[in-house]
């Protein structure tokens, strides 16, 4: 409860202080938050019934900060999901089978902290995809046998500059349907690569705050 | 609830004996503590008494190996204070002591080690007790006297030799609980100058199934057999000649999902021949000549159609002669020193080469009194080797009393445990497209790997190479234990010891290289430095001659220092599965997982002698600990699912009858507690409880 008020009184407040802002000559934006739900991320390959790696293909399901819903354009999109892999929009490819052409100029980096500790961006951290790899491969945690959970690592938060030079933030809460706390066999078999996460869109122009 | 009425009633046996022996306690001021007291050999490599010693020691005395009817090895130290077995992930069971694992803790019999390490634990269940005089167990770094491995302490089992002249035999049968046979045949024979001893072992269970939802086995059927016989040569006085073979079998079932089923066969042989000579009061000599083997098989095979899945072999041989001297100037010094050499092989699969170990030693101690009221013990052992860097391990202890009741003993010492052949030559690829890679073979593997194409370039190289280029240093550890003992009376012991370990270039698996196939490259390297520390308290009372309460707890903390610095920095966190991450503090950590911060025990032994029957109670407590961390971050905190704390008791009953035949029936785990998983998924659970276990046994000696 003290939470909830505590965010309704924050929230009030961040309303008024946008509010007193609606004076200056330009207009600002309120920072977007959402949580997107079950963003599907198919692959195909990765290993045979036997184990042995073959190698993933499949399109990338892409996402787009400023509308906050995935897309299929070529070019408007920030930041894009496959299996595990995190691509975005900047940079040059990694060689895999199927990536989408980075015609952006996104760059990323992944934040110790809570969702809410993150407020600002540290630009010298931005990074981008490059021959060696991808600059968002390190955000989950695979448990191994018997369960062989891909959790996402506590802690990371991943700051995003999208194609455009705007900021947002996105902590991945599942990779699971319907981002169950209990994961079962079943769900882990059959219900992977689903994406839930919470993210925080600062759609004013170079801003690199979340507040 | 369940685990609430065990205590009530257990505190209620507990009072039942106090108030008893009550009652007893003034009877018995006249009498005279007639016990010689115990004496103990692994401490010092000398015969010494276990209450005159400097350092934190314990001895399981084969009367309580018999009233409590154990029969392996790892019954009787899980009801030891400060003591747990710990189930490795492949079904071992390895000792931890003074919250080390059971690398750090080297395991010996007669004084020569017990090889086998196959994923660094060392399966202790595979000692049969029905041949031993006493455990003896000595806590704290003890490489200045055994090298590699007595980095958390050792646990030497002393077999029986034949005692009296003539002709001796036992025969010892224990049936239970999960089909369990258990045969014990001892036969000695005993003239003037010669003895010779004979001992062989049946055991065989069904195993057992915590998991119910699925048909596979936890503990899978298994035979084992022990062999040993031992010749002692005294062609005079003052010389000794000991020669000791033993041999050890066991065949399992290895059906480790349903689709699978295959056998486990493990073949150990232990050959050890001594000759000691005495050439006068200050003088003596050991010629020492140890070889082991240990060789474990096995295969899998479909069950569908029976058709060959897997294999594996591991092949381990260890001789080492030495000899050692005894100097005893007068009657207050003496001086133990030896030297000799470690030989060892192995031959295993997923290995690119069959590596040869070659180490060769020399050790000293000097033992004091200065004084009436003080012992000093100095030691010093270095260790050469082909493959690891070379080591000088000292240690210092003393004893100095107070008075005639109390006694303070401290000690500091360095011990190491030196890098296993897996951490070196490891070359190993598994079906989801790893590879794991000893700490020698990076700097060719991984160049060799960049050329055919699995790893794209020196790009992916995520650990330099640089790094495997010198020697991997063996992990070690400087620990100190200081306390006091105290007997108010001669019937009160209570002794407490601090205990403090302190261990550095812990050797862990880290990703250092990406593969082409999204998978990695895992090597061994020196990273981590952990501490392990906290008290742990034994008492005993022993009101009358039938009566013997004890009682023993530990207390301990054991922590990794990086993950330490982590929490205290606030850079830890921790995330239930669906819900966003959040920051956790300096007292969430808990801290090494599989250690719990408290471990009890309770022991009653009452025996009726006119009836002759004895009859015992020994609780043992371990408090809440974590197996897995469950929250995604690597580390164990208070927010992860946890091992409930648990309590397990065990009772036995023997009477003898005729004087030479013995029935004995026992429950072991009387209230049944289990903590099984509650699903197919559930990791979080105790695979080495059963369940209770109901047995009887028979005794004859002829």
């Amino acid at each position: 409860m003290k939470t909830i008020k505590f965010l309704t009184l924050l929230a009030i407040f961040i309303g008024f202080s946008s509010c007193s802002n609606d004076d200056d000559d330009s207009v600002i934006l309120e920072v977007e938050s959402e949580t997107v739900l079950n963003l599907f991320a198919p692959q195909e390959g990765g290993m045979d019934q036997m184990g042995n790696p073959i190698p993933v293909s499949g399109a990338f399901t892409k996402f787009d900060f400023s509308s906050g819903a995935t897309t299929t354009s070529e070019t408007e999109w920030d930041i894009a999901f496959r299996g595990t892999s995190i691509i975005i929009n900047g940079g040059v490819s990694y060689g895999a089978t199927d990536e989408p052409e980075r015609n952006g100029n996104a760059a990323a980096y992944i934040a110790n902290g809570t969702f809410a500790g993150v407020v600002s961006v540290n630009t010298s951290n931005l990074e981008q995809d490059s021959v060696n790899g991808y600059v968002l491969a390190d955000w989950y945690t695979y448990t191994g046998p018997p369960n062989h959970l891909i959790l996402p690592t506590a802690g990371k938060v991943i700051v995003v500059r999208t194609r455009d030079g705007k900021y947002a933030k996105l902590e991945i809460l599942s990779y699971y349907k319907d981002a169950p706390e209990e994961i079962s066999a079943e769900a882990a078999a059959n219900d992977a690569r689903y994406y839930t996460f919470d993210f925080a869109y600062q759609p004013n122009d170079g801003e690199t705050t979340f507040e | 609830m369940k685990k609430k009425k065990h205590l009530k009633l257990s505190i209620f046996l507990v009072l039942i004996g106090l108030t008893f022996s009550h009652g007893q306690i003034k009877l018995k001021d006249t009498i005279i503590e007639q016990k010689l007291d115990e004496v103990i050999i692994t401490a010092t490599r000398t015969y010494r008494q276990l209450s005159s010693l400097p350092l934190p020691a314990q001895i399981v005395s084969q009367t309580e190996l018999k009233q409590a009817n154990r029969i392996r090895l790892n019954n009787i130290l899980n009801e030891q204070t400060g003591l747990i077995t710990v189930q490795n992930f492949i079904g071992g069971e390895g000792i931890q002591m003074q919250g080390l694992d059971s690398e750090y803790t080297l395991v010996l019999i007669d004084g020569v080690p017990l090889v086998g390490r196959s994923a660094g634990t060392l399966d202790i269940s595979r000692v049969a007790l029905g041949n031993i005089k006493q455990i003896e167990i000595v806590k704290g770094a003890s490489s200045s006297l055994y090298g590699s491995e007595a980095l958390g302490g050792v646990i030497n089992i002393i077999t029986e030799n034949p005692t009296k002249k003539g002709f001796k035999g036992e025969l010892n049968y224990n049936y239970g609980t999960f089909n369990t046979h258990d045969t014990n045949l001892n036969l000695d024979f005993k003239k003037e100058k010669y003895s010779i001893g004979a001992f062989v072992n049946r055991n065989s269970s069904d195993g057992y199934n915590l998991i119910n939802a699925v048909d596979v086995n936890t503990i899978d059927p298994y035979t084992n057999y022990t062999f040993n016989t031992k010749l002692n040569y005294d062609p005079n006085q003052n010389t000794n000649l000991y020669v000791s073979g033993r041999y050890f079998t066991q065949d399992q079932d290895y059906v480790p999902t349903e689709e699978e089923a295959g056998r486990i066969k493990v073949n150990e042989w232990n050959a050890h021949a001594k000759l000691h000579h005495t050439y006068s009061d200050k003088w003596s000599s050991y010629f020492e000549f140890y070889a082991t083997r240990y060789k474990a098989e096995d295969y899998l095979n479909t069950v569908a159609d029976n058709s060959f899945l897997s294999a594996s072999d591991y092949n381990e041989i260890l001789i080492r002669p030495e000899i050692r001297a005894t100097y005893n100037p007068n009657e207050t010094t003496s001086f133990i020193g030896g030297i000799g050499l470690d030989y060892e092989t192995l031959e295993r699969t997923d290995f690119n080469i069959d590596p040869i170990f070659n180490s060769p030693y020399i050790y000293l101690q000097y033992d004091v009194d200065p004084t009436d009221k003080l012992n000093l013990i100095l030691g010093a052992r270095f260790d050469k080797h082909s493959e690891y860097e070379s080591q000088f391990s000292p240690k210092a202890a003393f004893r100095y009393e107070l008075n005639d009741k109390l006694a303070l003993k401290g000690s500091v010492g360095y011990g190491f445990k030196a890098p296993d052949f897996r951490q070196l030559y490891f070359d190993f690829s598994g079906f989801a497209g790893y590879t794991i890679l000893g700490y020698n073979t990076v700097t060719t593997r991984i160049p060799e790997m960049i050329a055919n194409g699995e790893i794209e370039s020196e790009n992916d190289i995520v650990v330099p190479l640089s790094v495997f280029e010198g020697s991997l240093r063996p992990e070690n550890s400087v620990g100190f234990n200081i306390g006091f003992s105290y007997n108010p009376v001669s019937e009160v012991k209570v002794e407490l010891n601090v205990f403090r370990n302190d261990i550095q270039d812990l050797i862990d698996t880290q990703l250092i290289a990406n593969k082409n196939n999204g998978s990695g490259v895992y090597s061994y390297y020196n990273v981590n430095r952990a501490f392990t520390q906290g008290l742990e308290v034994n008492t005993s009372w022993k009101p009358t001659s039938e009566l013997k309460i004890s009682g023993g707890y530990q207390l301990l903390f054991a922590k990794d220092k990086a993950a330490q610095d982590l929490f205290n920095n606030g850079e830890a966190f921790a995330s239930v599965p669906g819900s966003p991450s959040f920051q956790l503090d300096e007292n969430d950590y808990f801290g090494l997982f599989n250690r719990s911060r408290h471990m009890a025990n309770i022991k009653v032994y009452y025996s009726f002698d006119k009836l002759n029957l004895s009859t015992n109670l020994r609780g043992t407590y371990r408090s809440k600990y974590g197996l897995f961390d469950t929250n995604s971050n690597t580390y164990l905190d208070k927010y992860d699912d946890f091992v409930e704390a648990y309590s397990i008791w065990n009772w036995a009953v023997n009477k003898t009858f005729y004087k030479n035949f013995e029935v004995g029936f026992g429950i072991d785990n009387i209230f049944d507690f289990t903590d099984i998983p509650e699903s197919e998924f559930d990791v979080v659970f105790i695979g080495n409880i059963p369940g209770r276990i109901i047995y009887t046994k028979l005794n004859i000696q002829f």
